[in-house]
């Protein structure tokens, strides 16, 4: 019996002492991480080193992309304590860089904006020293939401683009467009107190290589400076199929043409996601804050 | 003593199923903790499952092709 991955796609089941340790305190705790509800292949290698990307405002999204398995529908309403619970997981984890994503929630007025931003001050109050990551959703594109998150100062403002242009209709279902999730890059460049600004893709669903540096190079032209591309993986049957395993070659060919268009960090390769070892971008950047 | 190595869970819901793609390891290897026992494959990638204690194996018993659950057994070890 074969296996239908290419060799390079192989990764560690989630086991171990570490991983169960950092399961107990999710689950404990009520949380929902992208991991798990995106089946993130490398659950087994970041939960052993005990960090994990919280996924906030509930686990149901109001969209439904072609490529993820996070659960999609009619949501629950905002649980007030949330903040506070990621805010004790990242420091029962020991977390030094605390990354939260969340579902989109085109039901709430801000689009969660404000729950966010709430969530990154509970973390930053009862973890001095830790930095924070934040992924969001495209707010649709408005401008107050991104603000509202700003202003919380996370050290790292990430938004995904996710694929290229052309296949922007097909992915995501045409709830967003290239150009408004380009936007809140845009808007995050104009408006940050010195947070990074990031933003990430997937390959493999049939995009050619010029059509990925037409990206890199709008991703910039939006004020973006850090960029990680990792191979989009199947998550069920329900999602698209894989058009393509790009080879280990091609990601480093990204990963240093993204550099030499002028990203100040770049991460490429089958398993790089936004989230993962997202630490390493601020050791290489000058973080808003100094003080440990 | 005997122990039993199971798939563990992964998520929320506990719906995690797998299939064994290919055995690393065969019935009387001396494993180590941490040692690649077999490999399975999701719908999302392909995996290998370290072995959680020192020991040797005594017993396959999900064969190759065989779909397991999260929590479902693996193999015995001694």
């Amino acid at each position: 019996m074969g296996s239908p991955f290419p060799d390079w796609i192989k990764q560690q089941w989630a086991s171990g002492e570490n991983s169960e340790f950092t399961k107990s305190i999710v689950s404990r705790l009520g949380l929902h991480t992208v991991c798990q509800s995106a089946r993130c292949p490398n659950q087994g290698e970041c939960w052993k080193r005990r960090t994990a990307t919280f996924m906030i405002l509930g686990n149901v999204c109001t969209r439904n992309c072609a490529f993820c398995s996070v659960k999609s529908g009619r949501p629950e309403a905002l649980d007030p304590d949330e903040p506070a619970r990621v805010a004790e997981a990242v420091r029962e984890l020991g977390i030094k860089h605390a990354v939260i994503t969340s579902v989109t929630r085109d039901d709430l007025p801000d689009g969660g904006a404000a729950h966010f931003a709430r969530t990154v001050e509970a973390v930053r109050a009862a973890n001095p020293g830790t930095t924070v990551e934040v992924l969001v959703p495209d707010f649709l594109g408005d401008e107050a939401p991104v603000r509202t998150v700003l202003a919380s100062v996370p050290e790292v403002f990430g938004h995904n683009i996710e694929t290229v242009e052309r296949l922007y209709d097909a992915l995501r279902r045409r709830k967003i467009t290239f150009r408004d999730a380009l936007r809140v890059l845009e808007t995050a460049a104009a408006h940050h107190s010195g947070s990074i600004v990031k933003s990430a893709l997937m390959v493999g669903h049939g995009e050619e290589p010029a059509e990925v540096r037409a990206t890199l190079r709008d991703l910039l032209a939006a004020g973006c400076e850090a960029v990680a591309i990792g191979q989009y993986l199947r998550p069920t049957p329900k999602q698209r199929r894989v058009t393509a395993f790009v080879p280990p070659e091609q990601f480093k060919e990204y990963e240093v043409l993204a550099y030499q268009l002028g990203f100040k960090f770049a991460i490429a390769g089958p398993f790089v996601r936004s989230s993962y070892r997202s630490e390493e971008l601020l050791q290489h950047l000058n973080p808003v804050r100094t003080d440990t | 003593m005997s122990h039993e190595v199971t798939l563990p869970f992964l998520g929320e819901d506990a719906s995690d199923i797998a299939t064994v793609s290919q055995w690393l390891v065969q019935e009387g290897d001396t494993v180590e903790e941490g040692d690649d026992l077999v490999e399975m494959t999701t719908d999302k990638a392909a995996f290998n499952v370290p072995c959680p204690v020192a020991g040797t194996v005594v017993e396959i018993l999900a064969l190759e092709g065989e779909e397991v659950k999260a929590g479902g057994l693996l193999c015995i070890l001694q």
